[in-house]
């Protein structure tokens, strides 16, 4: 990264925090200073960086601030000009750094929860909530699904703070007509409950919702969608023209600024940057040996190190881990019930949605059709012990993927938020062993 | 023999009532969560039996421990087990619910693994609204039409209606009961409590109105408890054994009301009889005293713990939460500090769904009757 460019976001970063702010403060310094040692990819950083910045700026241009999950887009926030916060945030961009295990501790103090009871991926927001460290937003919204984790800690944020919160249902039927679960109703239950979301937010932000822009929001949703959706094709090229850790950055933006002029532009780039990578030949991994499947959350205090380790150590390429594989196509919107619609399939595909929402059999077509369309040569799943709903759809998928397609998985047990359950050395012996006994 | 001895003999697995259901040639389904609409099953002339594991040993779970993980709750892990010993072999299938992660992965594990002749999973809402109430009424017509189908039975209104008026018969001989506890001198301990209820979800339903029947009577005429040391309520999910209870009791401990899924949560609240059957099903069921699974219920969770306190006279309440419940783990962090902000004293105890470790369990409780007597 140049020094120019380095100096000008240290400088940004300065003053635009108040004291609630400090932990997204650190995640963006954190942030930056990974970037001082890269010399690629700085334009997806850059946006990442001006996310860290638009929240701090919201509560100081006195614009409302909405938490929500990492499972649900910010279409509707950008249309009403909501700065949204993802709750995730707090464990996802802190545990790279480690800065969320004192506020871990903090929660098991308090007796909220332990690791193999409550997913870590929320628990540090109530232990930093109770030390006055994290901001308290003005909205808070939640959905029913996919785990009881995530929809109990916004209940007990919610308790905690007063905060007004919404919570959406997300049922457990499928809604593509070809499924033996479809329920031909679904569509329109998710569409009335958006409607009574937005009905809800003018009346909380005392604002009147703007058809025209949410539908040219949905137009440039749907732009995005489409690069990444070229994306994903790009990827099932041998060798793999993208390093492990891309799939995950869309997901980050479609969750930060999905619907936003910043996401088509980010979503491109990486699309473009890939389809130059398969036009010139190049594997993103050098003498590609192996393509491994990752059909769960990357081991999040890893930071990217565990697939870079992977990379150098066997020339091994994740593929792209369950929130990189976004799997919303572009919808036809061409009218404003079309723009509902496209909200709403969003809703019920949105990553980690789509597969964990029903039946196990959502998880185990995701990862055959992985397996499959990726030509994978082994499958990891680092399951989260407190993630009861995927763990035990783990040894069953793994089963099945097996006996249809031959490929060998390894299953186990971490805390992808805390190195000190399974640290990373007993991650990667685990790793090691199962790559040079069962998959070479 | 006494009617709490007739009753009794309907608290194992398989029991001589389900038997002579099903020597008749009827149907037994088996069914996970208090938000299964037990009335449609047994409008169906199918018997809706209540799910439990007891005979499951601690710690001997290898099949639930793999398939649904170590860090599973042990109901679940239990269930999956004796699903794959062929102890549930009485019944024609089974009825789940995406009650909490534990219970729907459950379900999936046991159509893949220990299958039975017929499944269904009925989607309950995770909130309470008007269109989550249509919604949750288009699930139970979905599972209304799927028994209907596979049972080859037709369930006319008249049929719910009768189902309605004989489970909520039930309802209020259960409340009549636990209006008798409000008494300075129960007529009852927990464990007896815990052992009617349970067998009234492992048996014909007019039957055990019967029985209810003769045991409020025999309660009316009894004479009540005076030698306990401290009046308990226990507040928690899905308990089923008495021994717990009787743990409890034996310290001196009167258990005289709960908040338990084996309990007030399960029968309180009545189906109104004047509506549509199927509408009046699922006004009840969504709108129920709720589990901590429903978002945005707890003020009422916690309006109706602190009535029944005050009713009941509630000396101490314990929080029992089974080893690895993401829902009750979170619920008791804040409804403990509730419980702080009224002075109520309150214990919390971690459990698996087997009794286990009851040594440390004595030590604490009789160290929670000592506070208790100490503030009398």
């Amino acid at each position: 990264m140049e020094e120019e460019f380095y100096q000008k976001y240290k400088k940004l970063g300065r003053g635009s925090w108040g004291k609630e702010f400090l932990l997204i403060k650190g995640m963006y310094n954190g942030m930056l200073n990974l970037m001082k040692s890269q010399d690629q990819f700085i334009e997806p950083m850059e946006t990442i960086l001006k996310i860290f910045l638009s929240i701090g700026k919201a509560r100081k241009e006195g614009r409302s601030i909405i938490m929500h999950p990492f499972n649900y887009g910010p279409e509707l926030f950008h249309t009403m000009n909501l700065q949204p916060l993802m709750q995730e945030l707090f464990s996802v961009g802190l545990a790279p750094f480690h800065m969320n295990e004192p506020y871990l501790d903090f929660s098991n103090n308090v007796g909220y929860g332990d690791n193999p009871t409550l997913c870590n991926a929320s628990r540090p927001l109530i232990g930093a909530f109770l030390q006055g460290a994290a901001p308290v937003p003005d909205l808070l919204f939640f959905l029913s699904t996919p785990c009881n984790s995530l929809s109990i800690n916004y209940q007990v944020f919610e308790s905690l703070t007063g905060v007004p919160t919404y919570n959406m249902d997300i049922p457990y039927w499928a809604c593509e007509q070809d499924s033996e679960f479809y329920d031909e109703t679904i569509m329109d239950y998710i569409i009335t409950q958006s409607k009574e979301f937005i009905e809800w937010l003018e009346k909380e932000t005392n604002q009147k919702f703007n058809i025209e822009k949410f539908q040219q929001t949905m137009l440039r949703l749907n732009e995005a969608r489409g690069y990444i959706m070229e994306f994903n094709e790009l990827l099932k090229t041998i060798p793999c023209p993208a390093p492990s850790m891309t799939g995950f950055w869309n997901w980050f933006f479609m969750t930060n600024i999905g619907g936003t002029a910043d996401a088509v532009e980010v979503t491109k780039y990486t699309r473009d940057k890939t389809a130059e990578m398969v036009k010139e030949g190049i594997g993103a991994v050098e003498d590609e040996k192996i393509r491994i499947g990752w059909p769960y959350t990357h081991v999040f205090f890893e930071g990217p190190n565990l697939f870079n380790w992977l990379e150098e150590t066997y020339n091994a390429v994740t593929i792209m881990d369950i929130l990189g594989y976004y799997q919303v196509r572009p919808q036809n919107i061409t009218n404003l019930e079309e723009c509902y619609e496209s909200l709403a399939k969003g809703t019920l595909e949105y990553s980690m949605i789509g597969s964990c929402r029903g039946p196990v059999e959502y998880y185990i077509d995701y990862c055959l059709d992985y397996v499959r369309d990726y030509k994978l040569d082994c499958i990891i799943f680092p399951m989260q012990y407190a993630c009861k709903h995927a763990y035990a759809m783990a040894r069953i998928t793994s089963e099945i993927v097996r006996e249809e397609t031959g490929i060998p998985a390894l299953i186990f047990g971490c805390d992808p938020y805390d190195s000190r359950e399974v640290p990373s050395e007993a991650i990667r012996g685990k790793i090691s062993e199962f790559i040079e006994q069962v998959v070479l | 023999m006494t009617v709490m001895e007739k009753l009794s003999q309907a608290i194992p697995l398989a029991n001589p009532w389900i038997n002579n259901w099903r020597n008749e040639g009827k149907n037994v389904l088996g069914y996970f969560c208090t938000y299964i609409p037990e009335e449609i099953i047994y409008a169906a002339d199918i018997l809706p039996v209540r799910v439990r594991a007891r005979t499951c040993s601690a710690g001997d779970t290898p099949m639930g421990d793999a398939y649904m993980t170590p860090t599973a709750c042990s109901f679940t892990r239990c269930c999956l087990e004796l699903a794959n010993q062929n102890q549930y072999d009485f019944l024609d299938g089974i009825v789940s619910c995406n009650s909490c992660d534990q219970i729907r992965r459950l379900y999936d594990n046991i159509r893949f693994k220990a299958p039975f002749p017929y499944h269904y999973i009925i989607g309950v809402p995770g909130c309470v609204s008007d269109t989550t109430h249509e919604w949750f009424k288009h699930e139970i017509s979905k599972f209304k039409e799927s028994l209907e189908k596979n049972f080859k039975v037709s369930i006319s209104d008249e049929k719910l209606k009768k189902a309605i008026r004989v489970y909520n018969k039930s309802r209020e001989l259960l409340k009549e009961i636990y209006n008798l506890r409000k008494h300075d001198n129960p007529p009852i301990t927990g464990t007896e409590m815990l052992n009617i209820i349970s067998a009234g979800m492992s048996m014909p339903r007019d039957q055990f109105n019967y029985l209810l029947s003769q045991q409020l009577q025999e309660l009316k005429e009894k004479e009540g408890i005076s030698d306990y040391r401290a009046r308990i309520m226990i507040v928690g999910s899905m308990l089923d054994d008495p021994e717990y209870l009787k743990v409890i009791e034996d310290l001196g401990g009167l258990v005289v009301v709960d908040s338990q899924c084996l309990g007030t949560r399960y029968f309180w609240d009545l189906i109104d009889e004047n509506k549509n059957p199927m509408d009046a099903i699922g006004e009840r069921y969504l709108s129920k005293i709720a589990c901590p699974r429903m978002a945005g219920k707890y003020p009422e969770r916690v309006d109706f713990m602190m009535k029944l306190i005050k009713e009941f006279n509630v000396d101490g309440v314990i929080f029992q939460r089974i080893k690895f419940c993401i829902l009750w783990w979170a619920e008791i962090f804040m409804l403990r500090n509730k419980l702080k902000d009224e002075g109520i004293p309150f214990l919390e105890l971690e459990r698996e769904y087997v009794l286990s470790g009851a040594g440390a369990m004595k030590t604490r409780v009789e160290a929670f009757m000592e506070i208790l007597e100490a503030n009398k």
